[in-house]
């Protein structure tokens, strides 16, 4: 037999099994994809960016997890963690594990059956990869990260604290929105706005933090994971072109789309920009620097432009997330910073040298507005105080982040916004929460708000140490970094003769 | 512009007033500072009065910012609507609803 190029092959072992239902009409073999509106004529012309098949498929990720295995058990046999920057580091991988691998075994769960409720045999095969790919990394980070839950607080009771704790809720919901659209939402949502828009953004800062801070293991599933993650952008893209390409009626409600998952997108990656700019010992760049890079320069610059060709435009409010690249970071890390008594990381004031490096990354805002309340805190602090927000936050009812976001043009002012639906208000931190809550309001009258399902007494009961045990939030877990027993650990496995 | 769905699409909001009895939830913010990071949510009586509200749930948690005057609050806003606070009055009176705005400076 002579052996088959790789397209044959593909062709072959993919495509070709595929068939036309006779017996029943294929709307009904394949019901999820007509009712949302987009219209495909002709599913021959999607191009598959997996041109893989799956005994290949299982070759190459077999070699990949061979290599990182090897990696990240000689880090740990070689106690690699004591090699860390700091122990605060840790923080950023805390909220890694709590907030983002859940993300990717959703993600698993997901476009396993989008492999089976597409029509076309090239989508759902690359469904099937995709569903894969994720699999392996929700397992490799689970494994990689299992190191640190040994030593460090914070990371033994993640999957418990994905589902209850307040700013976990934030990433999930944002997920949990996509799992309940229809298929091609779903992929706008996480193919095209998760995995290509703002990909770099939530994940770039993660590895390259994990390098800049001595974190070996954790650089080297983000390695194993970049080439799957370079494929998942080219599905991203392939997505959106195929639906704009197949029905010119696709074009408004892709549109559409494209301006719903932008926003919640950036609100999400507001937690990577207070991670970036404040839990970082080292830190690789600013929020600002990484937004002008990635965002601004790569996909205002270089995507847009070429999606203008099919008559789509930059997402709507995109203006309001370039205004904020100069104090978004400030002011979810002041969020994070002010309930710490209720997470499972540790926050602190940042250090002198830490101060001056915000001075100068943004020049015209964090003296202005941010420098004070730190000045405040460690007068507090002075006092024998820590500065902790002792009543429940406003939550926005879209992207469940505290309302700590400020009217545009105005640092200095909360922003407030607010819809009445079927007579209950509902409130909003920003103009694209509401026009997302507007668009489909039966929707997120559902949302489970952290704050609102505690005082209705579904949160373990109704004192904090009430909450805390039902979030799996332990001693040692909360509280400000200079009393965890991270800090205290780090100190003694690096005392002078100490071991 | 509604959700669109296989089937019928109508599910009760996760925190209507009819859960919550005879309170309510009450958001409070006071404006122009950033020490708290966001408004204050409250779950308090409708029939409580402005007076306990304020030195009961209002007061304590404002106190956090060590230059909090409860004596020195004003320019209280419903919504934007502003108001002028009656102690004696209950919140329902005053026609503050559930999930309302109110919002003060000093």
């Amino acid at each position: 037999m002579t052996k088959l190029s790789m397209k044959e092959r593909y062709h072959l072992l993919t495509r070709d099994l595929d068939w036309t239902p006779t017996y029943v009409a294929p709307e009904e073999v394949y019901p999820h994809s007509r009712y949302e509106g987009i219209k495909i004529h002709d599913w021959g012309a999607w191009e598959d960016p997996f041109r893989l098949t799956v005994d290949a498929y299982c070759k190459y990720q077999a070699e990949k997890d061979k290599k990182l295995y090897a990696v990240i058990d000689s880090f740990a046999q070689g106690q690699g963690h004591l090699g860390l920057s700091d122990a605060s580091y840790v923080n950023a991988v805390k909220l890694f594990i709590q907030g983002v691998s859940p993300l990717e075994y959703q993600a698993h769960r997901h476009f396993g059956y989008l492999a089976r409720h597409l029509d076309g045999a090239g989508a759902r095969f690359a469904s099937l990869c995709q569903s894969l790919d994720e699999i392996r990394h929700a397992q490799t980070q689970i494994h990689t990260i299992s190191n640190y839950n040994k030593h460090y607080a914070g990371m033994h009771d993640w999957q418990k604290m994905h589902q209850r704790v307040w700013y976990l809720s934030v990433p999930k919901s944002y997920f949990d929105d996509a799992l309940s659209a229809g298929p091609f939402e779903f992929m706008t949502a996480i193919s095209f706005s998760f995995e290509y828009l703002l990909t770099n953004l939530l994940f770039v800062p993660f590895m390259s933090g994990a390098s800049f801070n001595g974190d070996l293991a954790t650089m080297t599933f983000g390695f194993s994971a970049q080439s799957d993650e370079s494929r998942h952008m080219t599905l991203g893209l392939e997505v959106i072109k195929f639906m704009l390409e197949q029905d010119e009626g696709n074009v408004p409600i892709v549109q559409d789309w494209i301006d719903k998952w932008f926003w919640r997108g950036y609100r999400l990656t507001t937690l990577v920009a207070a991670m970036m700019d404040y839990f970082l010992p080292k830190k690789v760049m600013s929020w600002k620097e990484a937004f002008e890079l990635y965002f601004e320069e790569q996909m205002l610059g270089g995507l847009f432009p070429d999606l203008a060709y099919y008559g789509i435009n930059p997402p709507r409010h995109v203006a309001q997330a370039q205004a904020e690249k100069e104090y978004v970071s400030h002011q979810v890390y002041w969020i994070l910073y002010q309930y710490t008594h209720a997470a499972a990381f540790n926050t602190t004031i940042p250090s002198d040298e830490a101060m001056a490096w915000l001075t100068e990354s943004y020049p015209t805002t964090f003296d202005r507005y941010y420098k004070p309340l730190w000045d405040k805190a460690k007068a507090i602090e002075a006092g024998g105080g820590r500065f902790y927000n002792m009543a429940l936050p406003q939550l926005c009812q879209v992207c469940q982040i505290p309302m700590g976001f400020t009217e545009p043009g105005d640092p200095g002012q909360i922003c407030f916004r607010q819809s009445e639906y079927e007579g209950e208000l509902y409130n909003f931190c920003s103009d694209g929460c509401q026009w997302i809550f507007d668009r489909e309001p039966e929707k997120y009258v559902q949302a489970w708000l952290p704050v609102h399902q505690i005082y209705q007494g579904n949160c373990g009961g109704a004192t904090i140490p009430d909450v805390l045990a039902w979030y799996g939030i332990a001693e040692g877990d909360n509280l400000d970094y200079a009393v965890s027993t991270d800090k205290t650990s780090w100190d003694e496995w690096h005392a002078k003769g100490g071991n | 512009m509604t959700v669109k769905a296989l089937g019928p699409y109508n599910f009760p909001p996760a925190d209507r007033q009819e859960l919550f009895g005879d309170d309510m939830l009450v958001h409070v913010n006071w404006d122009g500072n950033l020490l708290f990071c966001a408004a204050a949510c409250f779950r308090a009586p409708k029939a409580m009065t402005w007076g306990d509200f304020k030195a009961q749930m209002v007061d304590p948690w404002a106190a956090g910012d060590p230059d909090y005057d409860p004596s020195r609050t004003k320019d209280w806003r419903l919504g934007d609507v502003p108001f002028e606070p009656d102690p004696n009055k209950t919140l329902a009176e005053m026609g503050v609803r559930h999930k309302a705005v109110i919002k003060f400076r000093d």
